[in-house]
């Protein structure tokens, strides 16, 4: 019978086509704006990311990652103290105006890496050497900070085209000149401004004027001692504040930074509140239309159902039969839907915006939501079959 | 020689509707028996409760008093699950608008009760290809019933109907949607298939040309059994 069942719903094209519009609309929405919510917030902690140390120590005030909260460069040395730290290396963490070559100022993200160690530089450069950072004046740039900043060609033909900034291009940090000598490849931060990466001495000389130019310390642990372990003995012996450096959201722990700006941002911003409502929405659509479909269909085959019971087939027959039928319409939505998120993702992630990450465990919770909107339009329409009289088959 | 005991017997049977003073009497103290191996058709007007008297034996209706027998066993005292396996296993039938199942193929239809019963897919496949075969429409097992005429609609559902071999085979009012030609000829089907000495078949009619394929017919007048006639060849008037 349940072959039988399937047949059913598959035959009736119109209806099963406005239930997967209702479905796969459903969970297009919930998957497509759960991966656009988790690509923005993995977006807030972009510094974790694109600067690899197991541990950051910052001033204990500090609560996410992009309010460095300044401390002193004797911080440095008493954080090498601790036992257990292998290296430690200062990082200058700020936003500045760049002043473009036509007069133009754009935000950038400006971090100060140690020049002996290069600790904390990008891990990818498309052009360059991280060697030239040792010359005067000298900065990287990240590849869409080169297009960003790029200046405006206009061709023979009359159409304008940006040209990114390369090596041997400069701009003006604080009325001091920066010349490009590589260009990185990092991920994109929540604040949106680009990279641009200079030894932790020459952060201070373009931020002038700031007494404290240290942001962050980042630390690695010696063979045997874990980074949780270090955080602790550095809390202890310093009172300043030591983080983890995980980023999966998933498996991260209590002391990552990483987390603590998620939760930061979680609850300091409208941004859970937009895409929840989003997510809910999508549900809220999927269950209207699906149900109503669904129960539109049940209504539709009523009479057929009644005269299956009439031939004897039980109420719990009928009511796995429904819920075969929108449980198929449900998986069925959510690959329609899944599908049309991953391609719309594909197309932001070519383009860069807005940042999609698409979770399994997303997957799997779009997965439950759709098969819950399923089963409420089958039990809408359980109810109908069960209270179905058989004997009104014999009212033609 | 006396005749054979009674295939179904309702014996006193109530069945009223509504409450108070709305409270409509659709069966008052109906008697009705039918034996097996006969075609019985039950006559009369509309609203003499022919429908009411169908659904009860048929066990889709519980009556509100008397006692219902189908085969040796009472009725009126199952439960709903007990009733719903007394019809899945016992009975078989031909509605006035065929309720065959747009959506699935005719042999589709034909396999519900088989599968309804338990039977294998190949199972059921094997047997209402045979049984669509012997209403004559072999050939036309995929496609979908809405493809066919009234009258082969009527077949493929006296195909579903049988194919499970039920002991009492119900049909409502099965030649009112066709013509005079067909109507004929799909009742001249269901009395050849469905002959068989453990069969008995109970048919609603208000189709007064089909009276000779009955057996005997009831008359019903009122919610009560008005008449048996042995002899359908004396009644060749409309009941109604």
């Amino acid at each position: 019978m349940y072959r039988l069942a399937l047949n059913m719903l598959f035959g009736d094209r119109a209806k099963l086509a406005m239930l997967l519009v209702g479905l796969s609309f459903s969970a297009l929405l919930m998957a497509q704006q759960s991966s656009v919510f988790f690509g923005i917030m993995s977006w807030t902690y972009t510094p974790m990311v694109n600067i690899r140390a197991s541990v950051w120590v910052s001033d204990r005030e500090v609560e996410q990652v992009n309010d460095a909260k300044p401390m002193r460069d004797t911080d440095v040395t008493r954080v090498r103290s601790v036992d257990g730290v292998s290296w430690a290396a200062p990082l200058h963490s700020s936003i500045m105006q760049a002043r473009l070559p036509n007069g133009n100022f754009k935000l950038i993200s400006l971090v100060g890496i140690d020049s002996d160690t290069f600790a904390g530089a990008p891990a990818v450069l498309t052009v360059g050497r991280i060697e030239d950072l040792r010359l005067p004046n000298t900065v990287l740039i990240d590849e869409w900070g080169a297009n960003l900043l790029g200046r405006a060609v206009t061709r023979p033909d009359g159409t304008v085209e940006t040209v990114p900034l390369g090596v041997g291009d400069t701009f003006e940090l604080n009325d001091t000149e920066a010349r490009i000598v590589g260009v990185c490849r990092v991920k994109r931060a929540f604040t949106g401004g680009p990279f641009v990466y200079t030894t932790y001495d020459r952060a201070k000389a373009y931020t002038a004027g700031v007494r404290r130019t240290l942001s962050y310390v980042l630390v690695e642990p010696r063979p045997g001692v874990t980074p949780a372990e270090l955080c602790d003995r550095i809390e202890a012996e310093t009172g300043l504040r030591a983080w983890t450096s995980e980023t999966d959201l998933w498996t991260w722990g209590e002391r990552s930074l990483a987390r603590s700006t998620f939760w930061w941002f979680w609850r300091n911003t409208g941004i859970p509140f937009s895409f929840g409502t989003a997510v809910l929405l999508g549900l809220f659509v999927g269950i209207a239309i699906s149900g109503q479909t669904f129960y539109s269909f049940v209504l539709e085959n009523l009479r057929y159902f009644a005269a299956i019971k009439a031939m004897g087939a039980g109420s719990g027959l009928l009511a796995r039969m429904l819920l075969l039928q929108a449980l198929a319409a449900g998986l069925l939505g959510f690959g329609l839907g899944v599908g049309m998120a991953q391609a719309i993702g594909r197309v932001m992630i070519e383009k860069g915006m807005p940042p999609f990450v698409l979770y399994p465990q997303v997957l799997v919770a779009t997965l439950v939501l759709v098969l819950g909107i399923s089963l409420c339009s089958a039990l809408i329409g359980m109810v109908k079959v069960a209270r179905v009289d058989p004997a009104s088959v014999f009212r033609a | 020689m006396p005749d054979p005991a009674p295939a179904i017997r309702l014996r006193r049977v109530d069945k009223s509707f509504g409450a108070g003073e709305a409270r409509i009497f659709a069966l008052k103290q109906a008697d009705f028996e039918a034996r097996a191996g006969e075609l019985i058709m039950l006559v009369g007007p509309s609203g003499c409760g022919k429908t009411t008297l169908l659904s009860v034996l048929a066990g889709t209706l519980r009556a509100d008093a008397g006692e219902v027998e189908a085969f040796g066993r009472r009725l009126d005292g199952l439960g709903q699950a007990e009733l719903t396996a007394f019809r899945r296993a016992n009975l078989g039938f031909v509605f006035q608008s065929f309720n065959l199942i747009p959506t699935l193929s005719v042999r589709e239809n034909v396999m519900v009760p088989l599968l309804i019963q338990g039977a294998s897919r190949a199972e059921a496949v094997r047997r209402a290809d045979a049984m669509l075969a012997k209403v004559g429409l072999g050939g036309r097992e995929d496609g979908p019933p809405t493809a066919l005429s009234g009258g082969q609609q009527q077949r493929v559902a006296i195909a579903r109907a049988l194919v499970h071999e039920p002991r009492l085979l119900i049909c409502d009012e099965p030649t009112s949607a066709l013509d005079k030609d067909t109507g004929q000829k799909v009742m001249a089907m269901i009395r050849d298939l469905s002959r068989s000495p453990d069969r008995c078949v109970v048919v609603v009619t208000h189709d007064h040309r089909i009276f000779r394929h009955a057996d005997r017919i009831a008359e019903m007048e009122d919610g009560r059994i008005r008449r048996v006639v042995d002899d359908p060849s004396t009644l060749d008037t409309p009941a109604s």
